[in-house]
């Protein structure tokens, strides 16, 4: 019972980090509709940023985030001038392939800058969290306390702020949105930064976690891919939702079966949501409809 | 018909053969036989392969608007199929191979299920899952695979276990492959089939109105288009005669399929074949030039080249070809 | 058995809310039958489900003597039912020829055959300038006018036509209507969405009218223009229907 509870409380920590990375992703999704493949490299980048703060600076890695996550909002605005922005009005593809070369881009870049050896980052608290019998690494319940509260003050911003307000509208009908005066162009540039300046959020969260290396967005990425889905993409609470799944099923199936098989169980879930679910576990009605349509 | 019938045209029209793509099949037989360094015969090889494969992916991917990026799975289905096979069954690679070929077609009957009812993206990151799991199956069922340490197949040259001591043996085999998938491509393209993929492709109610099933006539394509990827990843094997989970499941490879159509010129016959003339020598001398000094520099190189590519001609080589001889055609 | 269309007592519901509501009626061979009604009024819905695109929540409909309720659009289409969609649906990758062919393949097996049968539809339909035009290049008008060539390309036994008027000029509006009252000559049925009401009233043999998911007059043109549920329907002032 109680390694039970252990792996289901432990699965719901790393699962809201999971969902922390996958929120950018989810944004840009329902925004833009489009899938921004080059999103682990983001996170590649977000945490080499945090790793050099603590490391080269000495600062505490939730701090880097004063510096990381303003300059994963201007990397994304520039990645979205340069390479989104002018695929937008082209076949559908086009984005996929120029977000998938960017992903291939960075990952060699960085490993001709930073070599393919892990780099790390000495444990931030020396003790771990005791909740009852149960133990837990503290930058885990750390990083999950983060998630809940960045959650929160999101859909609070996307529900109470003007600019929020206009995100959600493009949302939901863009080409109405555009005739209400809203500047279309303007939030996806927006969302595309504020998603990118997320992703270097969950960075800095994962690098007490997780070592990082030019391919380690590849690890990651998938696991997003599969909670935007399950979520329903576009949705914020859906990704939480979709992160807490994934981390109860990874952290159940490499227990009890077999840490290589922990991956290829949310695989299979996500096909079975895919099958029976075709919008995601919480999507509206027709999100499968919008997405690409060239 | 209208299409001035006197004009050579560079992108041939559908179901009819253009000069150019005569004078590209004379060009492929001379490089077959003519003595060539062997370094430059293993790229030509690779190029003829990739060709192959790339106009197996664009059957579903370009004609039916199947974007996969799962298609190393039955690549890999198509490999490990035959050299299982060869290796523990003694089984001859020409026959494996179209073993390979079916299996692979079974399982694209399979992912038809799965998600030839999802659109865009959804489409795009289901197929990227189940190839994960095809992936991490065999890199988990040792007892079949060999697991991460993959499977070798005896390098003595011996063509009843199609392996050759000549690259023109390979360079013949790998235009055959070509050759196969390319007047399948035709064959298609021609035919009142390929429309009812255009149809499922284009619209999926217009096409349901005129008659067209379009999950079917999806089904089909991808099954057909998993099938020839089998036996292009046979042939794959009995070429580098080693196989391992990562080497040939990868989403590099799957990415591969679809770069090389897209960068061509997607649902047209010749647009893959040009990709993959285009990108198959760029990458490989890259590598050899670059690959050996800075890891990761080719790569680097290589995926600006295609951001550029993509965004400035988005339909592809054969696109931009067609709209020049479209305007050259205008002015007589 | 004169009769080509049998409805009844067909609805279809949304959640709660019923977009089609007990509708039952029938349809003869080599009639025109105008379908009109105000916006919302569940006439899509109806085309929808009679065309396959939707299932019915209940009701039965039977179709040149088969019962076909449930059927996909796609054995709707083979057994003779046709339909242009409200919005064109083209394959927009495709040339003005070839979106037709895709249709005319269902009696055509051969390529050339089925195109020199769509060249003859796009001439019927005034698009002989454009047959080898990339689609996008036509016009809202003209991509209508594709829209009835689809159709007709079947060789159905009934067409629903859905809005084939809008964004039209007076002179292709006449044209059009023109056209369309020579279908039931050549062995086509027709049931017709218009909100160009004066070319039904002119060309229809009888008018249903639907509202808020109920069919609430089905008569002669004339009849039904008196009719006074109708006219309430219609913003509720008359309107001149003739």
């Amino acid at each position: 019972m109680t390694t039970l509870g252990q792996l289901v409380l432990s699965g719901i920590f790393i699962g809201a980090i999971y969902a922390l990375m996958s929120i950018g992703l989810t944004l840009i999704f329902g925004v833009l509709r489009i899938v921004n493949f080059a999103h682990g490299e983001f996170l590649m980048l977000g945490m080499y940023g945090a790793w050099a703060m603590t490391r080269l600076l000495g600062l505490n890695p939730y701090l880097a985030m004063i510096a990381v996550v303003p300059a994963m909002f201007l990397f994304g605005g520039l990645v979205y001038r340069l390479i989104v922005s002018p695929a937008l009005d082209k076949p559908h593809l086009v984005v996929v392939f120029a977000t998938m070369g960017l992903s291939i881009f960075m990952q060699n870049a960085a490993l001709m800058l930073m070599s393919a050896d892990l780099f790390d980052i000495p444990p931030v608290f020396g003790h771990a969290v005791t909740i009852g019998p149960l133990y837990f690494k503290a930058e885990l319940v750390v990083g999950f306390v983060i998630t809940v509260i960045c959650t929160l003050v999101l859909q609070w911003a996307l529900k109470s702020t003007y600019l929020g307000k206009a995100i959600r509208a493009t949302v939901q009908d863009r080409e109405a949105a555009m005739l209400m005066g809203i500047p279309v162009p303007r939030i996806f540039l927006i969302t595309f930064a504020g998603g990118s300046a997320l992703v270097g959020l969950a960075a800095c969260v994962m690098m007490p976690l997780f070592s990082v290396f030019p391919t380690v967005g590849l690890n990651f990425v998938l696991i997003a891919f599969v909670i935007v889905v399950l979520g329903g993409m576009g949705s914020i609470s859906g990704a939480l939702i979709g992160g807490i799944c994934v981390g109860i099923v990874q952290s159940l199936s490499s227990y009890y079966v077999a840490p290589a098989f922990g991956q290829m169980f949310f695989f299979i879930l996500f096909l079975l949501v895919m099958i029976f679910r075709p919008n995601g576990l919480l999507g509206q009605k027709g999100a499968a409809d919008i997405g690409i349509a060239d | 018909m209208a299409q001035s019938p006197g004009r050579i045209s560079l992108a041939p029209a559908r179901g009819t053969l253009s000069v150019f793509e005569i004078a590209l099949l004379v060009l492929c037989l001379v490089l077959v036989v003519a003595p060539i360094p062997q370094n430059l015969q293993d790229i030509i090889v690779l190029t003829f392969l990739w060709a192959g494969l790339a106009t197996a992916w664009n059957i579903a991917g370009g004609y039916t608007g199947l974007i996969s990026f799962g298609h190393a799975a039955f690549f890999g289905i198509g490999a490990y199929t035959s050299t299982i096979l060869l290796v523990r069954m003694n089984v001859t690679p020409w026959v494996g191979i179209w073993c390979g070929g079916l299996l692979a077609a079974f399982c694209g009957a399979i992912l038809a299920v799965i998600c030839v009812r999802l659109r865009g993206p959804f489409f795009i990151l289901s197929t990227l899952a189940a190839a994960e799991v095809i992936r991490i199956a065999a890199l988990n069922w040792s007892s079949l695979t060999g697991g991460p340490e993959g499977l070798a197949i005896s390098p003595a040259a011996d063509p009843v276990n199609m392996v050759f001591a000549s690259k023109h043996a390979y360079l013949a085999l790998m235009l055959g492959y070509l050759l196969l998938s390319y007047a399948l491509t035709k064959l298609i393209d021609g035919s009142r089939y390929g429309y009812y993929l255009f149809a499922a492709r284009d619209d999926e109610d217009a096409a349901s109105a005129a008659g067209v099933n379009p999950l079917a006539v999806r089904t089909v394509a991808l099954m057909l288009s998993a099938a020839l990827t089998g036996i292009g990843g046979s042939l794959f094997a009995q070429y580098f005669l080693y196989l391992d989970p990562t080497f040939v499941i990868s989403p590099e490879v799957s990415f591969q399929f679809a770069l090389l159509p897209a960068v061509g010129g997607l649902g047209t016959a010749i647009g893959p074949v040009l990709g993959s003339f285009l990108i198959t020598p760029m990458s490989e001398l890259l590598r050899s030039y670059l690959g050996s000094k800075v890891a990761g520099l080719h790569l680097a190189i290589y995926s600006a080249l295609l951001i550029v590519v993509v965004l400035y001609f988005p339909s592809g080589i054969a696109g931009a070809l067609s709209g020049l001889s479209r305007r050259k055609g205008g002015k007589s | 058995m004169t009769e080509l269309v049998q409805v009844e007592n067909l609805g279809r519901a949304f959640d709660a809310l019923w977009a089609v509501n007990g509708v039952s009626f029938s349809v003869e061979r080599g009639e025109l039958l105008g379908l009109i009604g105000p916006n919302g009024a569940g006439k899509s819905t109806l085309y929808n489900l009679l065309a396959g695109a939707l299932a019915p929540t209940r009701g039965e409909i039977v179709f040149d003597g088969q019962r076909v309720t449930g059927w996909k659009p796609y054995h709707m289409a083979r057994v003779g039912m046709a339909r242009t969609f409200q919005i064109p649906k083209p394959y927009r990758r495709l040339s003005v020829v070839e979106n037709v062919m895709l249709a005319s393949f269902q009696r055509h097996r051969s390529v050339r055959s089925a195109r020199v049968f769509a060249e003859e539809i796009l001439a019927d339909v005034g698009l002989s300038d454009h047959v080898t035009a990339p689609v996008t290049t036509l016009t809202v008008g003209l991509l209508k006018r594709l829209e009835v060539a689809r159709a007709l390309a079947l060789e159905p036994k009934l067409v629903l036509f859905d809005e084939i008027m809008a964004g039209l000029t007076p002179t292709e509006v006449a044209a059009m209507t023109g056209f369309v009252s020579t279908l039931p000559a050549r062995g086509i049925t027709v049931i017709w969405v218009e909100h160009v009401l004066h070319a039904i009233m002119k060309t229809a043999t009888r008018v249903m009218v639907l509202d808020r998911g109920q069919l609430i007059a089905n008569d002669a043109p004339k009849a039904v223009a008196r009719d006074a549920a109708v006219i309430k329907a219609y913003f509720g002032e008359e309107i001149s229907l003739a």
